[in-house]
C-alpha cells in the first residue's frame, strides 16, 4: 500500500532550485533512508511533506489522498498523522518529559492525557526520567523524548531530519534501533533524512539518493548500496574509504552479494599463493544476509592477476576491476 | 510616631502606583508585544502592515516625555476616577500609558528569544498559530517575561517622581516636597537620607526578587 507518494515535486529559494521535480513513493513499512550531502535539498523534501515547506510544483499524496500541492496546504488533522523529529531535538526547554509528551496530546485536543503520554514515555524507555527537563537529559535521550512526543498522536508516518546526526555513533544505534523497534512493533512508516550512510544502512529497507535537487539513485537499499551507479552516490557509499594516493592504481573489487560465506580473501593467499593487500572492506547484514565490497590492489605481476582472476571467476564470486575513482576497467590481456 | 506613619504611608503609595500600574501596563504591553512579534518578517504571521502601525504607536508613545503623558492623561483621569489629581490613584493611568509601549517592546523582545527550532517542533504537532502562542512562545520566555517585569517596575518607580506634580504622593514627591520646605539644609537632615535610602531598598528589592524568580523558574540551564 502507498502510503506516501511525492509526485514531481519542484522548489526554488529565489534562483535557486532546491528540489527538481522529484518523486519518489513511500510503503507502508517502509524505513525509507534519503541520503544526500549536505545542502542536496533531502531536509527540504521531508519538510514538505508535513508542509512546513511549501514548494512550487507537484503534489504529495498519503493514501492516495491529497496531502499538499502548492494550492493546498497539509489539514492539521492530516499532520498528525505524520510525526516529525528533528536534529536539535526541538523539545521545550521549560516543561518536564511528561511535559512534552503531554504538549502534542494537548495541542490535539485530548482531555485525558496522562496515561497515553506515560505509555509513549515507556515505549521509549524514559520511563525513570518523566520529572526532568530536557537540559537534565543527554541527547539520546531528548531525541527519546521527541519520539515520545512524536507517537502521542499516533501517527502513521514518522519523518526524521538527520535526528542522529548530532549524537555519538552508540546512541545513534541505540536510536535506530529504537525507530526499528517501532517500525515492527506499530507498523510505523518511517522517512529517514541522513547525510550519515551507517545510519542508512542499519535500518532501512529502502534508499534514495538526492544531488543537487535531484534525486540520482532510488530502490531497494541492496541493490543501492552493491552496485551505485552515480557519481555522488559512488562518494557517499564509500565515502573517504580511498586515497588520492591510490590514483593510477588499478584495484580489484570483490563484491559479496549475500550468496557465500567462504572466506574468499584466505582462499586466494592460500590457493593462489598471491600476497594481496586490501585498500578497503567493508561488509554489512542486511537483512540477515551479508552483502559488502572489499578493495584489494591488483598484483603486479600478470600472471597473478590472471590467477586471481581465474579463481574468481571459477568460485563465482562477482568481482570487476576499476581505478581508484570508481570507475571500472576493462580487462587487459596479460 | 506621626513621622513614621506618613513615611509608611509614602512607602503604600509608591508601592500601590507601582504595583498597579505595572500590572496594567502588562495587560495592555503583552497583546501589543505578542501582535508585534507575530506580525514581524519573522514571526509566525508576518504582516507588514499591522506590524508596521502597532510599531509606531507603540514608538511615539515611548517618546512622549511622561510628564507630558500625566498633564494629557488628566482629563480622562478625571472622567475616569472622579478627579484628575490630588490622590495616589490619579497617578495609575499616565504610569500605565507611559509603560506600556516599552511593556510591548520588553515583550516583543523576549518572545523573541524562543528558538526557531521549538517552534517548529511544535508546528509539526499540527498546533494553530494560538497554541504556538499560548503554550510555546509564552511559557518558553517566561523568564525573560519576569526579568522584563521588574525592569519595568523599576523604571515606573522612578517616574512615580511625577505624582510631584499632581499632588499625587508617594516617597519620591515626599523627598522632594521636603528639599522645597528644607531648602536650606535638606542634606543635612537624617529625614532626607532615610526617605531616599527606603527607595533604594525598594527598588532592590524589587529587582532582586525578579531575577530570583526569573533564575528560580528557568529550566534551561543545567540545575546541578
Amino acid at each position: 500500500m502507498k502510503e506516501i507518494e511525492i509526485r514531481n515535486l519542484s522548489k526554488s529559494f529565489g534562483d535557486r532550485k532546491v528540489l527538481d521535480h522529484v518523486s519518489l513513493t513511500v510503503e507502508k513499512g517502509d524505513i525509507y533512508g534519503v541520503l544526500g550531502l549536505s545542502g542536496a535539498g533531502k531536509s527540504t523534501l521531508v519538510r514538505c511533506i508535513n508542509g512546513l515547506e511549501t514548494f512550487d510544483e507537484g503534489e504529495i499524496y498519503y493514501r492516495d489522498e491529497l496531502l499538499c500541492s502548492p494550492k493546498k496546504r497539509v489539514e492539521r488533522l492530516q499532520k498528525r498523522k505524520i510525526g516529525m523529529i528533528f536534529q536539535s531535538f526541538n523539545l521545550l526547554q521549560q516543561r518536564t518529559v511528561l511535559g512534552n509528551v503531554e504538549l502534542a496530546l494537548e495541542i490535539a485536543g485530548v482531555k485525558e492525557r496522562r496515561a497515553k503520554a506515560l505509555e509513549c514515555i515507556e515505549k521509549v524507555g524514559l520511563t525513570e526520567h518523566i520529572n526532568k527537563y530536557p537540559s537534565q537529559l543527554s541527547g539520546g535521550q531528548c531525541q527519546r523524548v521527541a519520539i515520545a512526543r512524536a507517537l502521542a498522536l499516533e501517527p502513521e508516518v514518522l519523518l526524521s531530519d538527520e535526528a542522529t546526526s548530532a549524537l555519538d555513533p552508540e546512541t545513534t544505534n541505540s536510536i535506530l534501533d529504537l525507530f526499528k523497534k517501532l517500525n515492527k512493533e506499530l507498523g510505523l512508516t518511517i522517512i529517514m533524512i541522513s547525510h550519515q550512510m551507517n545510519a542508512i544502512e542499519r535500518i532501512c529497507n529502502k534508499v534514495a539518493i538526492i544531488d543537487k535537487a535531484v534525486i540520482v539513485e532510488q530502490g531497494e537499499l541492496g541493490d543501492v548500496f552493491l552496485n551505485p551507479q552515480a557519481e555522488v552516490a559512488k562518494q557517499l557509499i564509500y565515502s573517504d574509504h580511498l586515497h588520492t594516493k591510490l590514483n593510477d592504481q588499478r584495484l580489484i573489487r570483490i563484491i559479496f552479494d549475500g550468496n557465500s560465506d567462504e572466506p574468499i580473501l584466505a582462499n586466494i593467499i592460500q590457493e593462489c599463493g598471491i600476497l594481496v593487500s586490501v585498500v578497503f572492506a567493508d561488509t554489512k547484514s542486511i537483512e540477515g544476509k551479508t552483502f559488502g565490497q572489499m578493495l584489494i590492489k591488483c598484483p603486479l605481476k600478470n600472471r597473478e592477476l590472471a590467477k586471481l582472476r581465474k579463481y574468481l571467476t571459477l568460485h563465482n564470486v562477482k568481482y570487476r576491476e576499476e581505478d581508484a575513482n570508481g570507475v571500472e576497467l576493462e580487462e587487459e590481456v596479460a | 510616631m506621626e513621622t513614621f506613619l506618613t513615611v509608611l504611608q509614602m512607602v503604600g503609595e509608591t508601592l500601590g502606583m507601582t504595583i498597579i500600574s505595572t500590572v496594567i501596563a502588562y495587560l495592555l504591553g503583552i497583546p501589543l508585544g505578542v501582535l508585534l512579534n507575530v506580525t514581524a518578517k519573522k514571526g509566525l504571521r508576518p504582516i507588514r502592515s499591522v506590524n508596521l502601525i502597532v510599531g509606531i504607536i507603540v514608538n511615539i508613545l515611548r517618546s512622549v516625555p511622561c510628564l507630558i503623558v500625566v498633564v494629557i492623561c488628566m482629563p480622562w483621569t478625571r472622567a475616569w476616577m472622579g478627579r484628575g489629581s490630588g490622590d495616589w490613584y490619579t497617578i495609575l493611568i499616565p504610569l500605565s500609558v507611559c509603560a506600556f509601549g516599552y511593556v510591548a517592546r520588553v515583550v516583543e523582545q523576549s518572545l523573541n528569544e524562543v528558538p526557531a527550532e521549538e517552534i517548529e517542533g511544535i508546528r509539526s504537532l499540527g498546533a494553530s498559530d494560538w497554541q504556538i502562542i499560548t503554550k510555546v512562545l509564552i511559557p518558553e520566555s517566561k523568564s525573560s517575561l519576569i526579568t522584563g517585569c521588574a525592569v519595568t517596575a523599576v523604571s515606573i518607580i522612578g517616574y512615580t517622581s511625577f505624582a510631584y506634580n499632581i499632588g499625587a504622593g508617594g516617597l519620591i514627591a515626599g523627598i522632594y516636597e521636603f528639599f522645597t520646605r528644607n531648602t536650606g539644609d535638606y542634606m543635612g537632615k537624617i529625614y532626607f537620607w532615610i526617605l531616599i535610602i527606603i527607595v533604594v531598598v525598594i527598588v532592590q528589592i524589587i529587582q532582586e526578587l525578579g531575577l530570583y524568580i526569573a533564575k528560580k523558574t528557568d529550566k534551561r540551564r543545567k540545575l546541578k
